[in-house]
This record gives structure tokens, C-alpha cells and sequence, in this order.
């Protein structure tokens, strides 16, 4: 089985209100997108990945995996003006392969294990999730629905999907105008399979609000003094 | 008793904001702003506004070792006096280990080791016999472990160790030598070592210039040749 990976890096740091694009910032005193790499560098059976991040940042971003000795297997192309288009450009800059896998940079506690589990699992497509601890509920301005939060999930990356299907579904996606926040939807949507939920961990932060890196540090220096 | 008071790194930061509150001090009676921005010199004279003290605002890169003997000796000669040395500009591009260049390091430590020292040497020559103070500021980042603030970190703890020890070197020479080391305070170079931060939420260089003018003034003589932590307790 073939394996490649888009590895998302296209933020340009909107809602951290900040110049740096987020991928850059330190976590542990080093760059978010260095973990994750650290993270895949041991993968031997992921052949081929793709970094998308902005036009601008690309010779900046090679740079950085060049110099942290990450870069074997690793191209850097320019990412589209959505998330959902960036995904589709890194999957059309990777040689075809059987599965894929999605991830981003600003997720840096990510370990190399969930990764190794996500693609030893036996179901062709399958992400991480976890459970909603808190009460969600419908509405803008006022309460105009209850959802019952057992049959939600926060979906967490990585994903794994078979390649061909997910072009297919972006492709069809993009011809219809639909926009989806992540591929587990987009998938579902258009049908292209089912979609298994790993049990995931609340570890693997996103880093999105300022208040994210700070909770990411305590649990980087948690994580590593453990052992982790 | 008139003093004269020399401030390097006073285009912004805690630099402006001591040369703002210690021009509010009634015997400072010449103030000398030093820093590479000229534009922003210009704008701290402009914030200090009516004072009694003459300010005169120099502009120059502090990373020219070789100009600051012109420097220090200009300042004499025009002024009369060095009374007192606050060696405030400081510089950091945080990068973790493999991304610190030489440059960056080069640039660092010149910034906020070598100028320092240098300014210290030639300003002792005419300081000496006389009462005077030399303070600088270092950082809390210069006794805790900063991972991707290397260069800076350590160039913080530099100034630490020196300032130590020429407390005690300057021992008997009427200079006391102080060290303040800032915590998390709302400075542009702040913004560069943590980004995601916002400002408002902590400490304000008016703080920190505070407790510096409280330690230059003349009754002040026991906190010397101590790293001073100026920390705002949230």
C-alpha cells in the first residue's frame, strides 16, 4: 500500500491577531510545523509529502525543514485561498497513491504513534475524534435548538482516506460550490465511503486562539516530562 | 545637586519610558537619549514634553563598538558630567537552535552585551571619583530556561554577570552598578519573544521605569550588584 500526506501549513495567523504565520511560532522553542515533522520523520511507510502553505511562505518553510534536517520526502507547494482548496492542490501535488493522509501544522502534539495507529487500522478511511464535554446548542442571538451532544464528535487530524475517492470528492465538491471545514465532511457528503472515528486525544491541541499555545506549552512540558 | 543622565535604547520600550520618567526627576538636569531610530528618539522628546532638563537625542547604531569612546567622550565634553548610565537597548530574534544564525547571534549579544560593556568602560573613565550609577537591564529570561530564546537568554544572563561584577570591581569607586530584570512587560521587543501575547494584560515599561528612577535616586544604597526581579504579580 502506497502512502502520502498533505501536510496542511497555510495559516497565515488571521485570528492570532499577529504577523507570524502560526506554523512559525514556537512551541518548546521550536516551530510548530518542526513537531509535526519530528513526528512523521521515523514513518519509513508514508513516501511522499506535501507541504501547502502560502505562495510567500514556501521558500521560508523549506528553509526551515532543510535546516532542522526534516525535509527527506518533503515538498512545499503553494496552498489555494481556502483550507478546503489547499487540500485539494496538495492531494493533485502528490503522486497517486492509495491512501492519503491529512494533517496540519498547528496541531504539534501530534505523536509519531498516532500516526502509526491511523494508518495500521484496518478501515481505508478513519480519523481521530473526541467526545464534545460541553453543552452545544442551536441558534444566533437566541436559543432555537438542542443538540444532544452524545451524537456529536470533534474532529480531530490527522485523517486517513483512500486517495482516489477524496479527489474525486473534492473535485465534485469544488464543481458544486460546496465548502466544507475538513475532509471527513467533505467525504461523508459526497458519499465517497464510510468514515471510521478513532478515538483521539484531547493532547493533540489545535493551536488557534492565543490561549492555545499557552495551554500547549503545559502540555508539551507535561508530554515530555513524562517521558511522551 | 544637578546629575546628568545618559539612557541608551530610549527610542522605545523601557528605554523611552525611563527617559520619560526620569526626566520628571528635579535634579536630572541634562537627559541623553541614545538609539539606533532616530524617528523614535524624536518621538520620546516629544512625549516627555516641558521638562527643565536638557535633552539632547543621539542616534546611532550601539552595535559600533569602535564609535562608542566618540560617543561617551562627546557626551562629557558637551554636558559637563556622566552622572548617570542606564544601558537599556536590547535586541532579540527568537529562534530555536537551528534556526539561530551567526548573525543573530552576533547581533545579540552586540546589542545587549558587547555596546553595554563598551559604554560601561568608556563612561567609567569619567565617572570615577565622583557619585555615580550605572544600571542595566537584564531580563527574568536570564536565570530560567527560555527554549527558542537562546541567543537572547543567554546574552540576558551576560549582562547579569557582568553587572555583579562590576558592582563589586567598581567597589570604592563612588559608581554602583544595579541590574533590574524585567518580567513579561509590554515592549515592541516583547511582541518579538512572544507574539501571542497581548499587551494589555501585563506589565508596562511605566512600571518598570519607576522602580528604576526609585533606584537611581541618591538615598538608594543597598540594592546594588543584585539581579533585581520587577515582576507584576497578576
Amino acid at each position: 500500500m502506497s502512502i502520502g500526506m498533505v501536510l496542511l501549513a497555510g495559516g497565515v495567523g488571521k485570528r492570532m491577531g499577529k504577523p507570524a504565520p502560526k506554523q512559525f511560532l514556537l512551541l518548546g522553542g521550536k516551530p510548530l510545523i518542526i513537531h509535526v515533522a519530528e513526528a512523521i520523520s521515523g514513518i519509513d511507510s508514508i513516501g511522499e509529502i506535501v507541504v501547502t502553505c502560502p505562495a510567500e511562505h514556501i521558500d521560508d518553510t523549506a528553509a526551515l525543514l532543510r535546516n532542522h534536517g526534516l525535509d527527506r520526502r518533503i515538498r512545499c507547494v503553494a496552498g489555494g485561498a481556502s483550507r478546503q482548496e489547499s487540500v485539494q492542490l496538495g492531494l493533485a501535488a502528490l503522486s497517486a497513491c492509495d491512501t492519503v493522509i491529512i494533517h496540519e501544522a498547528v496541531r504539534p502534539l501530534v505523536s509519531s504513534a498516532d500516526f502509526q495507529a491511523l494508518i495500521a487500522d484496518a478501515a481505508p478511511n478513519a480519523f481521530y475524534g473526541i467526545q464534545i464535554p460541553f453543552t452545544v446548542l442551536r441558534g444566533r442571538g437566541k436559543v432555537e435548538g438542542i443538540l444532544d451532544r452524545d451524537e456529536l464528535v470533534n474532529v480531530q487530524l490527522p485523517q486517513k482516506f483512500a486517495y482516489a475517492p477524496l479527489v474525486k470528492a473534492h473535485a465534485e465538491a469544488a464543481a458544486a460550490g460546496e465548502s466544507y471545514t475538513e475532509d471527513a465532511s467533505l467525504f461523508y457528503a459526497r458519499g465517497a465511503g464510510e468514515v471510521k472515528i478513532l478515538k483521539g486525544s484531547e493532547r493533540n491541541l489545535k493551536i488557534t486562539h492565543p490561549s492555545d499555545l499557552i495551554t500547549a506549552e503545559a502540555l508539551y512540558a507535561d508530554w515530555r516530562g513524562g517521558g511522551g | 545637586m544637578s546629575r546628568v543622565c545618559v539612557i541608551t535604547g530610549a527610542s522605545q520600550g523601557i528605554g523611552r519610558a525611563a527617559a520619560i520618567r526620569m526626566a520628571a526627576e528635579p535634579d536630572i538636569s541634562h537627559l541623553i537619549l541614545v538609539a539606533r531610530n532616530g524617528e523614535g528618539l524624536e518621538e520620546t522628546k516629544r512625549m516627555i514634553g516641558a521638562t527643565k532638563a536638557k535633552v539632547e537625542s543621539i542616534a546611532m547604531d550601539l552595535s559600533d563598538l569602535d564609535a562608542i569612546p566618540e560617543l561617551v567622550k562627546g557626551i562629557h565634553e558637551r554636558h559637563g558630567s556622566i552622572d548617570l548610565l542606564l544601558n537599556i537597548a536590547g535586541y532579540a530574534e527568537p529562534k530555536s537552535l537551528l534556526d539561530t544564525t551567526d548573525e543573530n547571534i552576533r547581533t545579540t549579544y552586540a546589542v545587549n552585551v558587547f555596546s553595554m560593556l563598551a559604554m560601561i568602560r568608556e563612561a567609567v573613565r569619567y565617572m570615577r571619583g565622583r557619585p555615580g550609577k550605572i544600571l542595566n537591564v537584564a531580563s527574568t529570561a536570564a536565570t530560567t530556561s527560555r527554549p527558542g530564546w537562546i541567543a537572547y537568554a543567554s546574552s540576558k544572563a551576560a549582562v547579569v554577570s557582568l553587572s555583579q561584577t562590576l558592582a563589586d570591581e567598581l567597589a570604592g569607586t563612588g559608581i554602583k552598578v544595579y541590574v533590574v530584570s524585567p518580567g513579561r512587560c509590554a515592549t515592541e521587543l516583547r511582541q518579538k519573544l512572544a507574539p501571542e501575547e497581548d499587551p494589555n494584560t501585563i506589565m508596562q515599561p511605566s512600571q518598570v521605569a519607576e522602580v528604576i528612577a526609585s533606584l537611581l535616586r541618591g538615598g538608594e544604597n543597598t540594592l546594588d550588584g543584585q539581579n533585581i526581579i520587577v515582576r507584576q504579580q497578576s
